[in-house]
């Protein structure tokens, strides 16, 4: 029988325990590779896999669980090689009696961001393993011992890309119940079914006895099949064993038949007499079918955001109507759009609209360092929004978790190009109201375009769940018919056809004074009327005070936690005023805006600078008082009587009143910029410690200098590329490690190969001066402050 | 059986960020300890190890796995001991979670974190060696001997990693540039030596750094000893 016909037949399906320790106890040598069992013991890899066939096993892994490139460079040996006899022996064990799965375990390096494996390299490497495992004829593929969701990702993706095999997939988690990397099995369960996985389970780490929890909390959020493989109990650091016996490990296996698991097998320290002793167990046992229904819901890797109450999707990521955004797009300042979510997400944001679409840029590329980077310091789910099916694909392959796709509409071109990406990266979407016509002007054929792509989506195999419809808010002062419009469509979508709603609420008010106002009420009587995803700026506290309000009112918030947690220090006017923003902190008193640099009181800065700009220009400012104020914390700092810690505060006072200026820059069409010739910065290729390169920038951008930031382990091309890219007269390299100075070398070399016109400031840990002049940099940087100093011999 | 950290060393914490610990003001002590608090409650400090037998060769220290760490210092080192306790420990992902996230908001702060971690990984280490030397009563042991000391390269790391199982035991990993991923992590070797043996005292000499080291540039010490 097939393994997709076994997982729908009545019964466990017995998987096989333990490889590793049973190569071991056959006498495999520290320090000898175990993935070459096929090559070097093939009589031990036969027996056991005959073991566990004898016992009951109808499902074998092969040998193959450590068989990628990555892993089996040490050995000399190829993919090719060890694939295909690991797969040959279990095959001729099995003898028809068991199917053969193709193992696929952790690569061994730890992905972006924690570590630095790119995905498409990560989905490259499995792909190799699949497809020569198809051609050995493996019948399906278990991937597992995974701790970290986005590796799972990459191997289900690069199953589902290379193969039609079925696909079980199983993360370890320890007793907390998330993985090494803080991943949960409610986000993994999520993200993988959506994905196409045929089972999902747990494997590893713990013992049978730590099993139900993590069930209980899979079946939670799969309708999938089950699978369990623990260590036969728990591991001792110092490798001596596991604790429970091949009795008590049935026994306790035997129970979770009450939680309706389906795959049963071992992982570390079990051995065919615990698998013997696991069948005969469940044998008379049936596995309890419990239903289950999964809400609606979307997920990073370590949170999920179940839309069971009204859920906030942030705005601020879009540079429609926003200078200062656009300006970060086009000079790649990664940093201003994660500041921009970690703001809306500390004012209550649940879920962050990210839309990078400039026509001067490259949006695909832009995208995916943005998706990648948000990820890499939000947990809050992201909705990727973009009009371009090819810039959506790029982003939903990164992205960790179940996101939200925004947006399709009526159109039929539209459904065929974007639906089919919403199912294969198992996202939810955002369906407009609206089609090739246009926006139509009633409720009702506003519900009939909602109706045809809701009819779209299920049959491209999405479930109902994870289609939500925005039904389009129009600026009342132009059309004041409309909102009423707007709301009875909203209601009549969630009520005849169950789904979720999403509504853009600012456009409403246009046109109209006192904004704020009208926006708040419309919000509340959206909510009112049944919204679940108001898409809106959480900085504005009266937005969000109108969904606090909403739950406490609606009695979701239970006994007022939220709202008194908000709201209990609070004194609130009810002036419109209240409605714009939330009120900038107090006047900074008697303390001049030098003095603020120079104590480093960040807070204070923003107002100081204000009040100085009513009475002085913008360059005044910053050449008459922030640069000197920042001049004299770095002579204070170089002298040894203030300290990294607190130049980088005066800095971070500094970068807050540069904010303001910009951004009163930025509101005058054609106003001069204070900016100067741009700095391009790099950790190099192969180091990713790069605190000390963001500190430098910290620095340079406080005396005004923008910077290019690279990021870390850079290829010496990009460096090129963007150091030409932007006419960069000086590009600052930084290497923690000794390893990574053959990079920075590398780096500098290329440079002047292709004779970009610029100057090369190095610096970092191991760095000296004589070392930084033997690989050909201009000039040895000894500290942030120093670095300061070379940008301005350089730009000036 | 996990090791667990409840206090860091303020003084250690601000050498590592540049600041002689005696001049630094109320404040930035103030800062020391609220990052500290906010590391420790985050950190899930994980590790592995092992003893293995090894031999003193021309090329460096052999172990009984066949692995050699090249080197004339290791081997130095080591001499008298005809095991060693293999140990690797980690903070965990959340600690550079933690930092990353920190940067984009006030690097002061972040700064403060990392060396805070730096600090917290050490500590960690302690815990750890104290832990394993009271598994070998009667024995003496040199001070725990990480790759990049001296001349023992980077390139040990992976290998090293493997013998402690560390990726499915702790989360560990190394990149293919050898660096240890998540970031605030260490990989160590304790020697072990039957009866007692002289002490040799951590210096700057054996240091990774050397010629480089800031507070050697700064005329001070980083406080290791």
């Amino acid at each position: 029988m097939e393994f997709r016909e076994l997982l729908k037949a009545p019964g466990p399906i017995i998987l096989d325990g333990g490889m590793g320790t049973m190569l071991q106890a056959r006498g495999l040598r520290l320090g000898e590779y175990p993935e070459l069992a096929a090559l070097e013991h093939p009589d031990w890899l036969l027996d056991i896999h005959r073991a566990y066939v004898e016992a009951g096993t109808q499902i074998l892994c092969a040998n193959t669980f450590g068989a990628n490139r990555e892993k089996l460079r040490r050995t000399g040996k190829t993919v090719e090689e060890v694939i295909p006899p690991s797969i040959a022996i279990a095959k001729e064990a099995a003898a028809g009696r068991a199917l053969v799965a193709l193992d696929l375990g952790p690569i061994g390096q730890l992905l972006e961001p924690t570590g630095a494996l790119d995905f498409e390299e990560a989905v490259d490497i499995f792909a190799q393993q699949v497809r020569c495992a198809v051609s050995a004829g493996a019948d399906l593929v278990m991937i597992e011992t995974m701790t970290d969701l986005q590796e799972c990702r990459a191997a289900l993706l690069a199953v589902k890309e290379n193969s039609t095999l079925p696909v079980i997939v199983s993360l370890t988690y320890e007793e907390r119940g998330r993985t090494f990397l803080g991943h949960a099995p409610a986000c993994a369960a999520l993200t993988l079914e959506g994905m196409g996985a045929d089972a999902i389970g747990i494997n590893c780490s713990l013992g049978p006895r730590e099993m139900p929890a993590l069930v209980e909390e899979l079946t939670r959020w799969t309708t999938l099949p089950i699978s369990v493989k623990p260590n036969a109990g728990l591991p001792d650091p110092g490798g001596a064993g596991y604790d429970i016996t091949a009795d008590q490990f049935a026994e306790a296996m035997a129970e979770l038949t009450e939680l309706g698991v389906k795959c049963y097998g071992g992982c570390c320290g079990t051995t065919p007499e615990y698998i013997a002793k696991l069948c005969r167990a469940l044998e008379g046992r049936t596995i309890k079918e419990i239903p289950r229904s999964v809400p609606a819901a979307v997920c990073s890797p370590v949170q999920v955001v179940p839309i069971d109450r009204v859920r906030v999707i942030g705005e601020r990521i879009n540079p429609t109507g926003k200078k200062r955004m656009k300006e970060a797009l086009l000079r790649e300042d990664i940093d201003y759009m994660l500041g921009q979510a970690l703001e809306q997400t500390q004012a209550g944001a649940d879920i962050l609209d990210v839309n990078v679409g400039l026509p001067e840029i490259d949006e695909a590329g832009m995208m995916v360092k943005v998706v990648k980077a948000l990820q890499g310091v939000s947990d809050a789910p992201l909705q990727l929004d973009s009009t371009r099916p090819e810039v959506l694909e790029k982003a939903l392959r990164v992205y960790c978790g179940k996101a939200i796709v925004n947006s399709v509409n009526g159109d039929e071109e539209v459904l065929d190009a974007i639906l089919p990406l919403v199912k294969k990266y198992g996202a939810a979407v955002l369906g407009l109201t609206l089609d090739k016509e246009g926006i139509p002007k009633s409720a009702q054929a506003r519900v009939d375009i909602a109706g045809r792509i809701l009819d779209k989506a299920l049959a491209y195999g999405i479930r109902r769940e994870d289609v939500y419809i925005d039904c389009l808010t129009l600026t009342v002062s132009a059309e004041q018919a409309a909102a009423a419009q707007t709301l009875e469509a909203l209601e009549r979508v969630k009520k005849e056809l169950g789904l979720k709603t999403v509504l853009g609420v600012s456009n409403i008010s246009f046109g109209l004074p006192a904004r704020p106002l009208v926006n708040q009420n419309f919000l509340t009587m959206a909510m009112t009327r049944g919204l679940d995803l108001p898409i809106i700026n959480p900085n504005l506290e009266a937005m969000m005070a109108a969904v606090r309000c909403y739950h406490l009112l609606m009695n979701i918030d239970t006994d007022a936690r939220e709202y008194i947690a908000a709201y209990g220090n609070a004194t609130v006017s009810t002036s419109i005023t209240a409605g714009t923003a939330a009120p900038s902190a107090a006047p900074a008193g008697e303390r001049t805006l030098e003095q603020i640099v120079v104590a480093g009181l960040k807070g204070e800065a923003p107002a100081a600078t204000k009040k100085l700009l009513e009475t002085m220009d913008s360059m005044s400012v910053v050449d008459d008082i922030l640069i000197p104020a920042l001049d004299r914390v770095g002579a204070d700092f170089e002298a040894g009587k203030v300290f990294l810690p607190q130049l980088i505060q005066a800095a971070g006072a500094a970068q807050a009143a540069f904010e303001v200026i910009r951004e009163g820059l930025s509101a005058q069409p054609g106003a001069e910029t204070v900016s100067k010739a741009p700095i391009v910065l790099a950790t190099v290729k192969g180091d990713i410690h790069d605190i000390g390169k963001n500190i430098v920038k910290v620095l340079l951008e406080n005396y005004g200098y923008p910077v290019i930031d690279l990021g870390r382990d850079v290829d010496p091309v990009s460096v090129v590329e963007a150091a030409k890219k932007h006419n960069a007269p000086l590009v600052g390299l930084s290497a923690l490690m000794t390893t990574t100075l053959g990079s920075m070398e590398e780096t500098i070399r290329l440079l002047r190969a292709e004779q970009v016109p610029c100057r090369v400031v190095v610096g970092g840990a191991v760095l000296t001066p004589d070392y930084a002049k033997k690989i050909g940099a201009d000039f040895y940087a000894r500290d942030a402050k120093g670095s300061v100093d070379v940008a301005r011999q350089v730009i000036g | 059986m996990p090791v667990t950290v409840t206090q860091i060393n303020t003084a250690e914490v601000l050498r590592y960020m540049g600041c002689p610990p005696e001049r630094a003001d109320g404040a930035l002590i103030a800062q020391v300890e609220a990052c500290a608090r906010e590391l420790l409650a985050v950190i899930r400090p994980r590790w592995s190890w092992r003893t293995v037998s090894l031999t003193l060769e021309a090329g460096g220290v052999r172990l009984e796995s066949g692995l050699l760490l090249p080197g004339e210092d290791l081997k130095a080192h080591l001499s008298g001991c005809g095991r060693a306790a293999l140990f690797c420990a980690t903070l965990g992902a959340e600690a550079d979670g933690l930092i990353r996230r920190t940067e984009r908001l006030d690097m002061s702060k972040a700064l403060t974190l990392d060396c805070c971690a730096s600090a917290a990984i050490e500590a960690v280490c302690d815990r750890i060696e104290t832990e394993l030397q009271g598994n070998f009563p009667g024995c003496s042991f040199p001070f725990r001997y990480s790759p990049g000391y001296g001349d023992l390269p980077l390139e040990v790391q992976g290998p090293l990693l493997d013998l402690l199982d560390a990726p499915r035991r702790a989360g560990l990993c190394a990149t293919v540039s050898h660096l240890l991923t998540p970031r605030k992590s260490v990989t160590a070797i304790l020697g072990i030596a039957e009866g007692e043996m002289e002490q040799k005292k951590r210096s700057c000499l054996g240091c990774p750094a050397q010629g480089s080291c800031q507070y050697r540039k700064a005329g001070g010490h980083c406080g290791i000893s």
